[in-house]
């Protein structure tokens, strides 16, 4: 054993809230056992201690992927900081002012060192800054937010994927197999010890996603896409559409294991992204192309829009009444409709609303999540 | 880098098996931090392999529990031996009153133990590998917490077996479906990747040492142009293996359009991921890559 200073102990803690803080799940014991590695010594050797750390901190290849830019920033930022922090120590020696100065039109103001404090808990991250990124509009998500938002969204969505799979599971054990009953008896001198269970057959899900990714839509596509991708885990059925002008069978695409690769195939592939919209045209060919295949009493359609037509609205009615006869459900997400005052007025949408089950927005990650109800009652 | 760790590395080559440093320290920490290690990854590219090499290295055994659909406490941890306590019965019947024939039935000696129980009752520290843990239910990821946490399982007749000598666990996921977090904090985790073209070169050549130099850098180029590609099913390091394997058989001094054509088959195993090389010149996919 090794003993370490306190300067190194309180870096740790740092960095696992760092870690934390990006949406790393680490409990006591992940830091105890971090402990126990510097104790042993290994923080001398930086890779060493980089790899153990890895294997302690990450639990899912997505924190995995993010985990060595995460260390190299942390530690290098570390030793920035210090230096800067010895470098304000020297200045604040010498004198700290009660006050800053501001200069507002010609004059010099002094701001109260109270204001001072404010601005710095409006940049305190934590539980309250998950909420509000949790609330904010895709749109209106800016450069500095756009990193957090991943993280989160990725934590979000798996924790609501871990639901899922929960709820699909069948706790009943259906009715006793008498027949196999009596065979395993057999071997136990016909005692009937352990009695068999005929199962239910579980009903498949089957859905059916269909994404907009006309320009219109380009600030909310990436995070419906990526919904769809985690969703995609857990219905064994899930069949995946793009369009803007032209339609695109994606779900060839989303085999590979990994979510950057699926990403960038998807961007490679799918025809004319951030294009026009042609709504109507689009439905009519995955009606033509793929209705007999993907479409029956079984499956749920959800058609993720924001409706703006630029095509034949005679069309895109005709196509939405004619999926709508032929699923089970057919909801429609609208990322405008989490904008405050909106009607869903412009010719597209009036036209297609009567033949919709459910009609929801999905422009922010709250909004997504609340979907799992509805996909759940499928 | 850690001596222990240089060892580790240099005892797996010897083996057969490269292990890059950052996988290495996983091995090192499971061994020393006495925690399960989960291995993600695509199929094919070590993870079962390593558990073996690691059970070579430390000259233990290995007790393999492969999972599928289904799996119950009977075929993993422990099942009652029906017929040794059916005849204890009738052997003792006339002799033993009810209560002592029933303490007796439930003894250790009427346990048939299955491989989790097998691994925690061994004399000395054995290499258990879950195999392929995500094709088992989520129920099964529930028997395994108090294992995987506490090297203990309970058997209600019986009460709680600790550990003997606590064994080295390493489960393997291709992630077909999400493991629970609950499963994932018990564990170190490590994601394996496909191996570098260098690493891979190295493989084969390990392997197969009378293969030319030349003709294993066009199977690894060819095989990692491959992964990049679209396939169902990309190839893993037993096809690369495979397939340099196939050419020496055949005698191939470079790779062809023909050789291609007749000996893919050891390579891809899907019809479409097989169309889609033949459509193409095998030019494209001896392209070097970084």
């Amino acid at each position: 054993m090794v003993a370490i200073d306190k300067t190194f102990k309180e870096r740790l803690i740092d960095f696992t809230f760092y870690c934390r803080e990006r949406q790393f799940v680490i409990g006591p014991q992940d830091t105890r056992d971090a402990f126990e590695i510097a104790e042993r010594g290994y923080w001398l050797d930086r890779k060493l201690f980089h790899y153990s750390l890895k294997a302690i901190y990450c639990k899912r290849k997505e924190h995995y992927d993010r985990f060595d830019e995460m260390f190299n920033r942390f530690w290098s930022r570390y030793y920035e900081e210090k230096l800067e922090a010895r470098k304000k120590t020297v200045k604040q020696l010498k004198k700290e002012p009660e006050t800053d100065t501001i200069i507002f039109l010609g004059a010099k103001f002094n701001k109260p060192k109270q204001q001072k404090e404010e601005k710095e808990a409006k940049q305190t991250k934590g539980a309250n800054e998950n909420t509000r990124l949790r609330f904010t509009d895709f749109s209106k998500v800016d450069v500095a937010d756009k990193e957090r938002l991943e993280e989160l969204a990725e934590e979000l969505f798996h924790q609501m994927s871990m639901r899922f799979k929960r709820r699909l599971e069948d706790a009943n054990k259906g009715r006793i197999d008498i027949r196999k009953t009596i065979r395993h008896s057999i071997s136990k001198g016909g005692l009937m010890l352990d009695l068999a269970h005929r199962k239910k057959r579980k009903e498949k899900r089957k859905v059916v996603f269909i994404l907009d990714v006309s320009g219109s839509m380009d600030t909310y596509s990436y995070y419906l896409l990526r919904y769809v991708m985690v969703l995609k885990k857990y219905f064994r059925e899930l069949e995946f559409f793009t369009f803007s002008t032209h339609l695109t069978h994606v779900t060839p695409m989303l085999r590979a294991n990994r979510e950057f690769q699926v990403l960038k195939e998807i961007g490679a592939n799918v025809q004319s992204w951030s294009s026009g919209t042609k709504i109507g045209e689009s439905l009519t060919e995955f009606l033509d192309v793929y209705g007999s295949k993907f479409l029956s009493q079984k499956h749920i359609v959800v058609i993720l829009s924001d409706g703006l037509e630029t095509g034949n609205v005679t069309q895109l009615k005709e196509a939405v009444g004619t999926i709508r006869r032929r699923c089970k459900t057919l909801v429609w997400l609208n990322p405008l409709k989490g904008m405050k005052d909106y009607q869903p007025i412009q010719k597209g949408m009036v036209n297609v609303m009567p033949h919709l089950d459910a009609f929801e927005s999905a422009h922010n990650l709250d909004s997504l999540l609340k979907l799992e109800k509805l996909l759940m009652d499928v | 880098m850690n001596k222990e760790i240089e060892g580790l590395i240099s005892s797996f080559y010897e083996q057969g098996y490269i292990l890059n440093k950052e996988l290495a320290t996983s091995v090192f920490l499971l061994n020393n931090l006495e925690k399960p290690l989960l291995l993600e990854g695509d199929p094919g590219v070590g993870k079962t392999m390593l558990a073996s090499t690691l059970a070579g290295h430390l000259k233990t055994d290995l007790i393999r529990l492969q999972c599928y659909e289904g799996l119950d406490v009977g075929t993993t941890i422990y099942e009652w031996n029906y017929q040794k306590q059916l005849l204890h019965i009738k052997l003792f019947e006339q002799e033993k009153d009810k209560r002592t024939l029933g303490e007796e039935i439930f003894g250790m000696e009427y346990v048939l133990k299955r491989p989790l129980l097998r691994s925690i009752t061994a004399d000395k520290p054995v290499v258990l590998l879950i195999d392929e843990i995500d094709r088992a239910d989520e129920e099964f990821e529930a028997f395994l917490l108090e294992l995987l946490s506490d090297f203990q399982i309970s058997i209600p007749e019986l009460g709680t077996i600790k550990a003997v000598s606590k064994p080295l666990v390493i489960l393997t996921s291709n992630r077909t479906r999400e493991l629970s977090d609950a499963l994932r904090r018990r564990c170190l985790y490590h994601w394996v990747d496909f191996p570098t073209k260098a690493m891979e070169i190295d493989i084969i050549a390990r392997k197969l040492p009378e293969i030319d130099a030349e003709l294993a850098g066009q199977v690894v180029n060819f095989i990692h142009n491959l992964r990049k590609s679209s396939l169902q099913k990309p190839p893993g390091i037993a096809e690369s293996l495979d397939w340099a394997k196939t050419l020496l058989l055949l005698n191939a001094d470079n790779i062809t359009d023909e050789i291609v054509r007749n000996t893919i088959g050891s390579v891809l195993k899907h019809k479409d991921d097989i169309e889609f090389v033949r459509n193409r010149t095998v030019q494209e996919f001896l392209m070097p890559i970084d």
